[in-house]
């Protein structure tokens, strides 16, 4: 939940909304937030699965050292969601391992 | 310079199944308590020897979450402190870093 | 390639400090930091911090992380953002990682401020979405007014723990309870006071046996420790949460060092051996801040300054004599903040049981995170029947800290040379029950007492909304948080001098004044 009126930080300030896909469906965010702030406003908890135990992982660290919010955003793997900002239009999937969850590798690996 | 070896003659004794052996300890690869354990006692008695054997400390984060666990853990079985020269020697680059980005240097 | 009089790696309160005194030597500084934002973790500091005027004392962090900014750009430091140092040598060179390339530069100093992070603790089901850093849900709500989860069970009772829980009452959230396997509350013990009386639990030789869930935190599973920190079978209790936060202590990031080929040294962590100025064992490199040993925020501030007197006095930018001069002022400083029950390598902090001046110290306080009546009246000034309005200082353990001298108009409370000195209430002077003693101080450990007749009134400090109405109808809670009376709201004041401490005052029953603590709304929430 979004905390519109702080004791100490006061009042936020009115910012854009943005659309961008998780998973394929089309949820909304602020311009400029994290993408993990982001999606936990959505009740996203679960970022990834391991590669290991298919485990599922989340925020730990919120500051971009820990890793355990990496998804793929824009195709691209291994992106740290706590400290990439929201642009409108992105493409963000759980990551499983290290490619998207669902997606189909040829056999190449 | 004085060199020291690290006394090898360690009797550990059997490995001891302890309840929470199966608490993951690196979370990048999930490598867990007892693997740790288990390592130590079959002989990697150093930081170093257990990132190699294991990957502890080779994910995603670079041992950023794991390293002070290990220590700790590496120091309960070893009964011995481990001095920060014996911590993994870190070298550059310090973060990830893609290769095709490590190759353009920017020249002023 | 690019060349500097001094390279500081790491904008924060150190990084930044140290940059800005350097410049002011007319040295040319450039600073490099990985985040995209300067400040380190002062921008997510929302409490008003201890110490004394010097050390910014009543401001907020993220107040004093703006001055900072300001400062910085008025001495024309360059800083570079999302800047990550890869590599730094013994020669002085260092390679930045930014965007899609990299750079390498040279400079006759460096000064490595890099700072900490936070430790994490291990148990069975930490990997769960829902538990995270304390750190983190810091930042989750005071940078991105994010909620990071609705019901928290906080782990550790050190000073982050315990500002952090009070955060997430700030921020709406309710603090299920707060757990520390040892016996002793380890931060201050206002910061425990402001919490219990909200009615955050306690929970002193405990420990978290397991995060609960599937897929995410559905509940904890928390045990009772004995001496050995072993778990005592049979004292496993559940508790209904949606998030665990870890403050279980901070570790220096000191990599780079280490790197560089710095002789190092163990002080809670690996960290650079250095001399007073923060010079290590490489010519020309220097630590400031949290790498070197971890402080406050406002010993960053004062060892980035040292570190680069160091640096400026190695270039030759400033004599010998000139840095000595300096030094002492800035070490003078640093030491006030050493000093006190909570000061670093205080070997007693666990088993003292007085004050310096001879009081003995509060139990129930270490233990539970509040004084008891009967504790409290061994202080002097508390709990007095004193004819007209006075200020009470609940303020019982002996920590670098003393806004509450300087604010009084009436010069009303005493703190003395020694910042670690407890306040004294000075009997000849007449309180004038503006408040600003009640709104000023960090700990929000003062309230004004008036007692009459028909009624006493209770002024306590109070930063939650909804802010109750005069007029309003509620609860009086005594210092555990438990409720034990009905009370009227008689005045809420929230002037912008108090910096969003808002002074509310309460109408209690005769005899109550000394009892009441904190304000709920009817239903007992706050």
């Amino acid at each position: 939940m979004r905390i519109m009126q702080h004791p100490i930080l006061g009042n936020s300030e009115p910012r854009k909304t943005v659309k961008f896909t998780f998973d394929g469906k089309i949820l909304t965010g602020l311009e400029g937030e994290p993408i993990a702030v982001a999606l936990k406003e959505n009740g996203v908890m679960i970022h990834r699965y391991t590669s290991k135990q298919h485990k599922p992982r989340g925020i730990f660290c919120a500051i971009g050292r820990c890793t355990d919010c990496v998804m793929v955003v824009n195709g691209k793997p291994n992106t740290r969601t706590c400290i990439t900002l929201l642009k409108e239009g992105m493409d963000v999937r759980t990551q499983d391992g290290v490619i998207a969850k669902g997606e189909k590798i040829d056999g190449k690996i | 310079m004085k060199v020291t070896y690290l006394n090898r003659d360690i009797a550990l004794g059997p490995y001891v199944p302890q309840e929470d052996d199966d608490v993951i300890i690196c979370r990048c690869e999930e490598i867990t308590k007892g693997e740790i354990r288990r390592a130590i006692h079959e002989g990697m008695y150093t930081m170093t020897e257990i990132k190699r054997f294991l990957r502890t400390g080779m994910g995603l984060c670079q041992g950023q979450t794991c390293t002070r666990l290990i220590k700790n853990i590496l120091q309960n079985e070893m009964k011995r402190a481990v001095q920060p020269n014996e911590e993994p020697t870190p070298r550059a680059p310090a973060r990830p870093l893609a290769m095709e980005n490590y190759g353009k240097e920017l020249v002023k | 390639m690019e060349r500097y009089d001094l390279i500081v790696i790491g904008a924060g309160p150190a990084g930044l400090s140290a940059a800005i005194e350097a410049a002011e030597t007319g040295m040319k500084v450039v600073v490099f930091d990985e985040n995209k934002r300067p400040g380190g973790q002062l921008f997510k500091q929302i409490h008003k911090f201890f110490g004394s005027k010097e050390h910014k004392a009543k401001v907020r962090g993220f107040r004093i992380g703006q001055e900072l900014l300001q400062d910085a750009e008025k001495a024309g430091v360059e800083v570079h953002l999302s800047a990550v140092v890869i590599g730094i040598f013994p020669h002085l060179g260092i390679t930045v990682s930014k965007d899609d390339h990299i750079e390498h530069f040279k400079a006759n100093s460096i000064i490595i401020a890099t700072g900490a992070s936070e430790n994490a603790l291990p148990f069975s089901g930490w990997t769960l979405p829902g538990v995270m850093g304390a750190g983190a849900a810091q930042t989750m709500m005071n940078l991105y007014r994010e909620q990071p989860g609705k019901k928290i069970l906080m782990v550790g009772s050190g000073n982050v723990g315990l500002v952090v829980t009070y955060q997430l009452l700030e921020a709406g959230c309710e603090v299920v309870g707060l757990v520390d396997v040892l016996p002793r509350i380890g931060g201050y013990g206002v910061h425990a006071a402001k919490i219990a009386r909200t009615g955050v639990k306690f929970y002193l030789s405990h420990t978290i046996v397991k995060a609960e869930g599937d897929k995410e935190v559905t509940g904890a599973i928390i045990a009772e420790v004995d001496k050995n920190f072993k778990v005592v079978k049979g004292t496993e209790k559940h508790l209904d949460v949606d998030t665990i936060c870890l403050a279980v202590g901070l570790t220096p990031m000191s990599n780079l060092a280490r790197m560089a080929q710095c002789q190092m040294v163990n002080k809670g962590g690996a960290v650079p051996s250095c001399d007073e100025y923060g010079a290590t064992s490489i010519a020309g490199i220097y630590v400031a801040g949290d790498v070197g040993g971890i402080e406050e925020a406002s010993s960053a501030m004062i060892k980035g300054r040292i570190a680069a007197l160091g640096a400026a006095k190695y270039c030759g930018y400033i004599t010998e004599k000139e840095a000595a001069e300096k030094f002492v002022v800035y070490h003078t400083d640093l030491n006030k903040l050493r000093q006190g029950m909570f000061a670093p390598g205080n070997k007693e902090k666990m088993t003292c049981t007085k004050t310096r001046e001879g009081y003995p110290l509060s139990m129930n306080l270490l233990t539970k995170g509040f004084l008891t009546e009967k504790e409290l009246a061994v202080f002097p000034d508390c709990l007095q029947e004193v004819r007209g309005i006075h200020p009470v200082v609940e303020c019982t353990q002996n920590i670098p800290c003393n806004p509450c001298q300087d604010i009084c108009p009436m010069h009303c409370i005493c703190v003395g040379e020694d910042i670690t000195n407890l306040p004294v209430i000075n009997h000849t002077q007449k309180c004038s029950g503006c408040g600003r003693c009640v709104a000023n101080c960090p700990g929000q450990a003062i309230f004004l007492v008036e007692q009459g007749e028909k009624e006493d009134h209770v002024t306590i400090p109070y930063e939650f909304l909804p802010l109750p109405v005069p007029g309003e109808k509620g609860c009086g809670c005594d210092r555990s948080g438990a409720v034990v009376c009905e009370t009227v709201i008689k005045a809420v004041k929230d002037l912008p001098a108090n910096d969003h401490t808002v002074l509310v005052t309460l109408a209690v029953p005769p005899g109550m004044g000394n009892t009441v603590r904190f304000y709920k709304k009817e239903g007992g929430v706050i």
